[in-house]
């Protein structure tokens, strides 16, 4: 692989990238592929035990999720137009609700992070996420969805691939919090105020860092939630909270030590006045969503959903160094990778 | 044509109007790549002077008793003379050596290829702040085949290329049709950047309008290849009487809650460049301003009517928006730090803007005539005569820094002087 001269300054976590054809080959890639195929697996029964449909996602379309953070979607020229490839699929996960109550995807995604993302252990350019979508459902439901979601695969990989994570090190006894206990929830404003109080500078009015979440994961011993981040930290599909203008009913759900952000999802917003003014708010066009905007005039119905990274998932059932090394095909940001 | 005239009144445009339509809401097509406008152009046109607007006619009133300059012979040990005044200051979370940074110029023709890179190389030169325009990346893309730099990268080399290490930055805008390329993105995640961005020289503008037509976006004029290859990005109308096309970006829409969650959405997205925000002068330019600031712009610019390069209107230039002295005394004393863009090219104006409350000032119209002038050194050389105007003028007020200065330092003709202290009269003989 070839590291930009930032890279090669600044160190990153872990172990380094080694070239493909020997990463293919390593033992842990082999192992967390072992993991990954029990995750799908048992993701898939878990949501389609829930009436759950799966549909395929699209690729490509004339505009995908402008994310956040500084990350950008890759162009591709169809047939002359300016397209984009999907950085995630949430609008059309939006739109398909007009016909399935209950959907969820695997799905690629690509997003080019930062540069500066690549020592967090934490970012692909390259990722997946089980993306989830509910209608009529509330951001509890989502919550309950994801919890739920997160124990089953967690057991069924504890159960059907123990020798793998013994291999690799991984002790069970890290589960048990998460397989017994209920997931804490905490606010926003109150996960700042912890950092605060131990000495990090985090914004109110900002993500969670990622030296912050990091901070907030080590502390725990199961997964928690993290709920009402404040507007202006994600996209414009993220409902407000009617009642506490400024807050949206979004969620994280963070894994306990030290591996972070597993899941991010929301109540959507699906009014029409209040999704064009969002998107000004987030300094989007409205008419660059051109397809989009004129289905949630026609009407959409309202929804919660999450996206759950797959990767992020292999890695804290694997317990490897970064998320790397639980890609077949990894593509760390700043890094030019075959 | 009949023979009938209309003595007093303005027959001329009137029947310029009637020949040539729309065309004549603009002015002269042919000027367009050569001709700066800005507000007073078109009456100054007529052959007199520009008359000044309301910050011109203030008068910089030297006291007699200098506490400051007290201060500053302590500090020194002997007299203090122009030299010692310390012109330095942080503009917008960037260190500069004078009060003064280079102002947009975008996708106007007039900034194009050579006149661009060279106001860049002498801005990165004088350390200086330099804002890169809008709508460079719509027109002119952002990375194009191997031996070809597009306008932006070319910019953004020209000035890291020579601005001295600790000094200066690269302030980068973005209008709406900006977004919807995702401008921001693409220079932020741009490994060339990188070295920007890790010195703290990075800083992203949120353009929500302009000086020279304040409610309206920018407006350049394109030929008809241009006018079908921008057609899906821009409105292009066909309004020139045939002398080309008119190319119009949006304003783009804002409220208070959409500038504040646009300004966070920057923090929160691009933690490492510091943000900009600039207004039109527009009535509710101190509202805007605080608005900004409080949530968390590192710099506010303010183009008063006066500002402008490009293609405007011609009622826009001489009858829309504030002038840039009724901006700054609407604001007041400023919460942050404001940046005052509008005719500033010499000592005295730039002064007055700074007694105003500016923490600096931008060069625009001056930057491009002067880089036209001398290609090498023109914008250089008239940033030294002026940085020695503002000197002379600030030493002679009795301070030794540019943040020193205070409204008191402003006499208005025939505005009444605030009640002196009654006094009692002493010494002297009865």
């Amino acid at each position: 692989m070839h590291q930009t001269d930032h890279l090669s300054r600044q160190a990153t976590q872990g172990p380094r990238p080694v070239p493909l054809g020997e990463h293919l080959v390593a033992s842990t890639t082999r192992a967390a592929m072992a993991v990954q195929q029990e995750t799908l697996y048992a993701a898939r029964e878990f949501l389609r035990g829930r009436g759950f449909t799966e549909l395929l996602p699209p690729l490509i379309g004339p505009v995908t999720d402008p994310g956040g953070r500084g990350a950008k979607a890759l162009d591709v020229d169809y047939y002359g137009h300016p397209y984009k490839l999907m950085t995630s699929a949430i609008l059309y996960k939006q739109a398909s609700l007009r016909g399935f109550d209950k959907l969820f995807y695997i799905a690629p995604n690509i997003r080019v992070e930062p540069p500066e993302t690549a020592a967090t252990g934490r970012h692909l350019v390259e990722f997946h996420q089980i993306d989830v979508e509910i209608a009529g459902a509330t951001r509890d439901d989502a919550m309950e969805v994801a919890a739920g979601l997160l124990t089953h695969v967690v057991q069924h990989v504890l159960d059907t691939v123990p020798a793998v994570l013994d291999e690799l090190g991984r002790d069970s006894l890290a589960f048990t919090e998460l397989l017994t206990g209920k997931f804490d929830t905490c606010t926003h404003a109150e996960a700042v105020q912890r950092l605060r109080g131990g000495g990090h500078p985090q914004s109110a009015d900002a993500e969670i860092d990622w030296v912050g979440e990091e901070h907030l994961s080590r502390e725990a011993d199961r997964p928690f939630f993290v709920t009402d981040y404040p507007k202006g930290s994600r996209g414009f599909y993220d409902r407000e909270d009617p009642r506490h203008p400024g807050v949206l009913r979004n969620f994280d759900l963070i894994a306990h030590g030290g591996y972070g952000e597993l899941v991010s999802g929301s109540e959507r917003e699906s009014d029409y006045a209040t999704l064009v003014t969002r998107m000004r708010e987030s300094g989007e066009n409205p008419a660059k969503y051109d397809w989009y905007v004129k289905l949630v005039r026609e009407g959409i119905p309202a929804s919660a959903g999450f996206g759950m990274g797959v990767q992020r998932l292999v890695r804290f059932l694997t317990g490897l160094d970064a998320l790397w090394q639980v890609s077949a095909y990894p593509k760390l940001p700043g890094v030019v990778a075959p | 044509m009949t023979a009938i005239h209309a003595p007093g009144y303005p027959e001329a445009r009137v029947r310029a109007r009637a020949r040539r339509g729309t065309a004549e809401v603009f002015p002269p097509v042919d000027a367009y790549g050569r001709r700066l406008l800005g507000a007073g152009d078109e009456t100054a046109a007529g052959g007199d002077e520009w008359a000044g607007d309301e910050l011109d006619s203030a008068r910089l009133v030297p006291p007699v008793f200098m506490p400051q300059r007290l201060e500053k012979l302590i500090d020194l040990g002997r007299e203090p003379v122009h030299d010692d005044v310390d012109l330095a200051t942080t503009i917008g979370g960037f260190r500069s050596p004078l009060p003064l940074y280079v102002s947009a110029f975008g996708s106007t023709r007039v900034a194009h290829g050579d006149a661009g890179l060279a106001a860049s190389r002498q801005a990165g030169r004088l350390g200086l702040p330099m804002v890169i325009g809008e709508n460079l990346v719509p027109v002119g893309g952002y990375r194009r085949a191997a031996g070809a730099e597009s306008p932006i990268l070319a910019r953004l080399r020209a000035y890291t290329q020579e601005c001295p290490p600790g000094l200066g930055g690269v302030v980068v805008q973005q209008s709406t049709e900006d977004a919807d390329s995702e401008v921001w993105n693409l220079v932020y995640s741009d490994p060339s950047v990188r070295d920007l961005i890790e010195s703290g020289r990075l800083a992203f503008e949120l353009k929500t309008g302009q000086g020279a037509k304040p409610g309206l976006g920018g407006m350049t004029v394109v030929d008809a290849a241009d006018a079908r290859r921008l057609a899906d990005r821009f409105a292009v109308r066909d309004v020139l009487d045939g002398d080309g096309w008119l190319r119009c970006a949006t304003p783009g829409t804002f409220t208070e809650e959409i500038l504040r969650q646009q300004v966070r959405f920057m923090r929160n997205n691009f933690p490492r460049a510091r943000v900009w925000v600039k207004f039109h002068p527009g009535r509710d330019v101190a509202h805007a301003a605080t608005t900004a600031w409080q949530a968390g712009a590192d710099a506010v610019t303010v183009d008063g009517a006066q500002g402008g390069t490009g293609w405007a209107p011609r009622v826009f230039l001489d009858q829309v928006g504030l002038p840039l002295g009724e901006c700054l005394r609407r604001i007041g004393r400023p919460e942050g730090c404001l940046l005052a863009s509008g005719r500033i090219w010499e000592g005295g104006r730039a002064v007055r803007a700074l007694a105003l409350g500016a923490t600096a000032v931008g060069l625009g119209r001056a930057a491009l005539l002067a880089v036209d002038e001398d290609a090498d050194a023109g914008l250089i050389r008239l940033v030294e005569a002026l940085a020695l105007e503002a000197r002379l003028l600030i030493s002679a007020l009795g301070r030794y820094r540019a943040d020193a200065l205070t409204p008191a330092d402003l006499w208005w003709p025939g505005v009444e002087p605030a009640p002196e202290r009654h006094v009692v009269p002493i010494g002297g003989r009865a």
